[in-house]
Order: structure tokens, then sequence, then C-alpha cells
């Protein structure tokens, strides 16, 4: 089991809200460095609940986790912090920071850990550039269109340039065009060794992009590659 | 499009906008108002218990009052006979060095001014008077000195204005720690007021504190931000206690100093009590800024 290969483990993982039922089960996953999936699964199936674990802002109620080859039981709240620095997320609802500008909103992870002003108004304002919003450097969030939004909240999720990129539902609110468009920036992202796991509804983005898919459903997962084979609980190493 | 437009950086946390600002600095005002207020007034006492027991350090007087008698060599004999029991009682007391009576020659110098010449005091019925010398380190009760002394001797009475100062300075000892109580409680009321607003604010930040932390944030990068707001609150609201504090402090020090006998009068404040009270601002800085900077770390610890 070629450790320093999986950025995420899991073993049987299940995870609750407070004394609910679980909504997850015994998950079983290696997620292999550079690899790129699909997260699907009917609403409400947990596919926001098993990334949050991904980004950390939920510890599993049972199993055992490693993130980037740390065993999340033996990790304290510092550590986790930068942990949390190698992992870019774009969230459901984008989170964005509505009293800051977009440019301080990408330049937040940045500032986080602690890059100097210079530094981080030459890559943001890089990226924003490439993402076409340099127009909107000192507008809020909330003037912006969705569409815009996503591309702040996106631009925000891989400025540090993160080891883990974890997307809910990034092309949720924009047309196919679009959402072709910033698919191709993950693809890109992908190839310069970023590991990609998106969650989506989308039959024609998995039908576009041939990736395997992370498949929740009845509190467990499965992995569908694209070829349509199904192979249980967890990749195969072989 | 102008390069300089973003240069200027916005807190993430919105702090600045927090309503309970205003209130904080208030309180905060009040509270060093207060602390400066009766800071000056334990300091004072300080320079006053100085110079007071400064003045009842070294020696003592104790008069033996004249007995009455129309048999004057009587009252005499018995007047120095009560002498003599004081003197045997001063000798076997702890912390008294040495007991010398002054003898007729000496109480005659002493009294000569107030009767003029050509007196025979030897006539008259004046007091007896014994010098006594007080150990450096001696620490005597005077008051129950007193009692013991007119016990064993009941002509005899200890010199009144040491008497009455040592009572003084128990005063002034209990009025000291009361104030020391005062101080202690308006810290802990301030902190407290830190204590509670921060938490609502941690609260009505979640959802920012959450997406920092998301992206890496450490506790310590959160309660920097809260560390350096409640400083500038601290401060300001330090800055402005202080303002109305110092005339209050002269004006209570005009009205000592007109009170009869000079002995408030020994209460000023010297230089570095006033260097006291003025770095109370930045005391206050440090509490508010200390007390932000760990609420946040311990509430942030069970909130996510
Ligand atoms: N904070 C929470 N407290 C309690 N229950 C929760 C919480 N978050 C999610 N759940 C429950 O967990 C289950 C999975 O939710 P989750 O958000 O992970 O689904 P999802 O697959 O992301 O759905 P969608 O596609 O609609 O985003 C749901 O039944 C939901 O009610
Ligand atoms: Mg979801």
């Amino acid at each position: 089991m070629g450790e320093d290969n999986n950025i995420i483990e899991m073993q049987n993982v299940g995870i609750r809200y407070d004394q609910g039922p679980e909504v997850l089960s015994d998950i079983k996953l290696s997620l292999k460095k550079g690899s790129f999936h699909f997260l699907t699964g009917k609403s409400g199936a947990g596919k926001t609940s098993l990334l949050s674990m991904m980004y950390l802002a939920q510890k599993p109620s049972r199993g055992n986790m490693s993130v980037f080859g740390r065993n999340l039981n033996f990790t304290n709240r510092d550590e986790l912090a930068s942990l949390r620095r190698r992992i870019g997320v774009v969230f459901q609802d984008f989170r964005l920071i509505n009293h800051l500008s977009a440019f301080d909103n990408v330049a937040l992870p940045l500032r986080v850990c602690g890059m100097n002003e210079r530094e981080i108004r030459k890559r943001v304002s890089e990226l924003l550039k490439w993402v076409e919003l340099d127009a909107h450097m000192q507008d809020s969030p909330d003037t912006l269109s969705g569409g815009e939004k996503q591309r702040i909240a996106i631009a925000r999720a891989v400025i540090n340039r993160p080891e883990l990129l974890l997307a809910d539902e990034p092309t949720g609110n924009v047309d196919n065009f679009i959402a072709t468009k910033l698919m191709k920036l993950f693809v890109e992202l992908n190839k310069l060794g970023t590991t990609v796991v998106i969650a989506t509804h989308s039959e024609k983005l998995i039908n576009d992009f041939c990736y395997p898919r992370l498949h929740l459903q009845n509190r467990s997962l499965q992995i569908i590659n694209p070829a349509g084979s199904t192979i249980l609980r967890g990749l195969a190493d072989a | 499009m102008l390069k300089t437009q973003y240069i200027s950086r916005k807190q993430e946390l919105p702090l600045n906008g927090d309503s309970t600002g205003l209130f904080l600095q208030i309180i905060i005002s009040i509270a060093v108002f207060i602390f400066a207020i009766t800071l000056s007034g334990v300091l004072s006492i300080n320079t006053m218990l100085y110079n007071w027991n400064q003045s009842i350090l070294g020696s003592l007087t104790v008069q033996i009052m004249p007995v009455n008698d129309i048999n004057k060599e009587k009252a005499t004999a018995q007047t120095l006979a009560y002498q003599e029991k004081a003197i045997e009682f001063l000798q076997n007391v702890d912390g008294i060095i040495k007991v010398t009576p002054l003898n007729d020659n000496q109480l005659k110098n002493l009294i000569q001014p107030w009767l003029g010449d050509g007196v025979n005091i030897s006539n008259l019925p004046i007091p007896r008077i014994i010098d006594v010398k007080l150990a450096p380190d001696a620490d005597l009760n005077f008051v129950e000195l007193a009692q013991k002394l007119s016990i064993a001797s009941p002509q005899a009475s200890l010199d009144n204005h040491k008497l009455w100062l040592s009572k003084l300075i128990d005063f002034a000892d209990g009025l000291k720690l009361i104030a020391m109580t005062v101080l202690l409680l308006v810290i802990a009321i301030t902190s407290g007021a830190i204590f509670y607003t921060t938490r609502m604010s941690l609260g009505l930040h979640r959802n920012i504190i959450e997406i920092l932390h998301t992206m890496g944030a450490k506790d310590t990068y959160v309660a920097q931000q809260y560390g350096k707001r409640m400083a500038f609150l601290g401060f300001c609201g330090g800055i402005l206690g202080l303002l109305f504090a110092i005339p209050a402090i002269f004006f209570i020090g005009s009205l000592a100093t007109q009170i009869e006998g000079g002995i408030i009068s020994e209460a000023s404040l010297g230089f570095s009590d006033w260097g006291i009270i003025f770095s109370l601002p930045l005391f206050s800085m440090f509490i508010a800024m200390y007390t932000a900077y760990h609420t946040v770390k311990r509430t942030l610890k069970k909130m996510l």
C-alpha cells in the first residue's frame, strides 16, 4: 500500500450528525496522487459530507482516516491547519466574504499563511486576469453574477497551488459553456499534478470527461470506471 | 486602472463594525477612571503610611499624671512610685531598649518656656515624663501597650499623638486593603465584559471564521485579529478614562490639603506614582488584548 502515493486514505469510515443515523458507513477509499474523480450520488446521498471530511471540516465519527499520510487521530489543531493549506476547496454555496473585495477574497489563503503582500498582489492579479475577472478586482462578490462568483471561488481554491482540489458542484449554477470551460481549468490543474475530486449532478460532464466516478448510494461508496465496469468499494491497487 | 487601488487591505473579520465596540470602550473608560482614582488613593495612602511609620519609629514618651493630695510630699512620693511601676513595666516589654525618666532639671527645662523664670517646679503638680527608646525593628502594638501600661501604672499614659497615629495607620491599612479589592474587582469586571463580548462576536462571525479555517488559518490568526482590535479599544478607552480621572484626582487632592492638621497633606503623589497612573492606558490595552486573545483561542477549540 504505497502510503506516499495516497493523498487520502479512508478505512471503515462512518459519519453521522449529532445522534442521528449514519449518513455514510464503512467507507473505504484510497485516493491516489494525481488522480481525477467525479463524486456522484442523489441529493442527500452524502457528497458534501464526504468532501467535508476530506477538507478536514468534519471528523469521521468512526474509522480511520489519513490525509497526506497523516493519521487524523494523531493530528492536533495547528497541524490540521497546515494540512488544510495544501487543500483547495470550492464550496457548493461559494462561501465568499461579502465585505471583502474579489481581490481580498482570492488573497485569503495566501494571507492566512503569512505570505508578503507584494507576492500576494502579483499572484492574485495574475490569476484574476487569467479567469477574466481583473476588471472586477475591487468589487464585492455581492455585486457579481453567479458565474463570476463561481470563478472567484475557484480562483481562491487554486491560488495556493493546492495538492488536492475538492469542488462541490462547481458547475451547478452556470450554463454548459462556462461549465465546460471551468472543467478544462480543472483538467489543466490535474495535468500539473493536482489531485482532483469534483462533486456533480451533471451527466453531461461525466460523459464528456472520461474520469472514474466515486458513487454514493445507500450510505456506501462505489467506484465506477468510465467504461462502465463497477468495482465495489475502493480502488483496486493492482 | 490604478495599480495602487487594491493595496489597502480590509480586515477579514469586520470587528470594527461590531456594535459592542462602543460599549466596550465606555466600559473600559469607566474602569480606568475608577482604577486611576482608586490607585492614586492607594499610592498616596502608601506615602502617608510611610511618613507616619517613620514618625512612630524610634522613640516614645510616657506621661505620669501627678497624684492629687493635700500633703505635697506624699503626692510627690506617690507620683514617683507610679513612675517606678511604669518604668518596671516598660523595661520588660519586647522591643523597648531603653527607659529613661526625665529628672527634675530636664523637666524644668521643658516646662520653663511655658511658665517663665523663677518658678520652683517641685512645688507644682506637674506630670513626670519617661523617655522610651524603641528597637529599630520594634513591631509594637501601641493600643495594646497603652492598655497594659494603664493597668500596670494607673497614672501612666502613652503619648497621645503616637497612639492616635497608630490607630490611623491601622485605619489606613484597612482602607488600602479595600481599595486593592476594588482594583481587582475592576479588572475582573472589565475582563468579564471583554470575555462575553468576544464570545458573542465569535458567534456572530462564525461563518467567516469557518471560511478562514478551511483556508488553513490557525486559531492564532483569528485570535490576533481580536487581540489587535481589543488592544485598540483598551488603549483608547484607557486614554479617555485617564483624561477624566486626572482632574478628579487633583480635585480630591485639593480637598484633602484643606483638612486641618496637615495629616492628609502628606498624601501627595510622587513622580513614580504619576508614572504608574499615566501608564494605565497601556495596562488596560494589555488586559484587553490578553483577555480577547485567550478567549478566542479557548472558544475556537470548543466551537470548531
Ligand atoms: N450539518 C448537518 N446536520 C445534520 N444533518 C446533516 C448536516 N449536513 C448534512 N446532513 C444530512 O446528511 C445527509 C447528506 O447530506 P449532504 O449534504 O452530504 O448530501 P449531498 O449529497 O451533498 O446533497 P446535495 O446533492 O443536495 O448537495 C442528508 O440527509 C443531510 O440531511
Ligand atoms: Mg451537497
